[in-house]
């Protein structure tokens, strides 16, 4: 056993010895975070069925206005090409629109 | 926020879906036919849907006015070509508005019930509002 480290002069060391850690005072704060950040997010279908009702009405909404501008846009297209078509059909037959070659 | 995108996603893919089986239904198949294709005799049919029969008829009359147009418009280029006075050519493309008026009147009585007047509201209008502004086009008159 070494003389110089006999129970007296560990206690005494002991009882002398104070930890002075700098506190951080965003220490929770950065914990949480970790915490938050390796949480697993749910399966979709979990947060789906959470927040039901608000996917269902987003899902509603989406597709009433997907129909609406498809069925507007197909619209207009036919509108355009009839438009079109009916002007060549009239100089197809209008003498007057004839140039020479 | 993963599941928050996908959300998203499924969403937009809702969106883009309806769009599209929308805008098939509401697609005129036999226009778009007539439009690709430049063919005013489809565009015809597309648009009043004369029956087989009407449609041959209407076809005839068409190919029969041919021959007159082609007159009108030999007399009109001629005139134009010796420049001929600005009343004579006026004269010449008030009878080829006269007989195009006409034809279209009579294929507009081959027409459906109905949809002859309709034929009428969109071709004469066109017969009117001729401007001699270049070559034939596409363009719609307003």
């Amino acid at each position: 056993m070494n003389p110089s480290r006999t129970p007296d002069s560990l206690s005494r060391t002991l009882a002398g010895w104070q930890v002075v850690a700098p506190r951080d005072p965003q220490f929770r704060t950065h914990v949480r975070a970790r915490l938050e950040a390796q949480a697993v997010a749910p399966p979709w279908t979990v947060y789906a069925r959470r927040y039901a009702a608000a996917v269902a009405g987003a899902l509603a909404l989406a597709v009433v206005f997907g129909a609406l501008t498809g069925h507007e846009r197909a619209r207009a297209r036919v509108v355009a090409d009839s438009e079109r078509l009916a002007t060549a059909y009239v100089e197809g037959l209008d003498a007057r629109a004839m140039q020479l070659p | 926020m993963k599941n928050f995108l996908i959300t998203l996603g499924v969403v937009l893919l809702a969106c883009a879906a309806a769009f599209g089986v929308s805008y098939l239904v509401g697609a005129d198949p036999a226009m778009r036919a007539a439009a690709r294709e430049g063919d005013a005799m489809l565009w015809l049919r597309a648009e009043f849907r004369p029956d087989a029969a009407q449609f041959a008829a209407i076809k005839q009359l068409h190919d029969d006015y041919s021959i007159a147009c082609s007159r009108h418009c030999a007399a009109i280029l001629a005139a134009r070509e010796r420049k001929a006075p600005a009343g004579e050519v006026a004269a010449l493309e008030k009878v080829c508005v006269d007989a195009m008026s006409a034809h279209f009147r009579r294929v507009a009585a081959l027409m459906p019930p109905g949809q002859g007047a309709r034929y009428l509201g969109i071709v004469l209008p066109r017969v009117a509002g001729y401007s001699h502004q270049g070559a034939p086009n596409v363009r719609v008159t307003p």
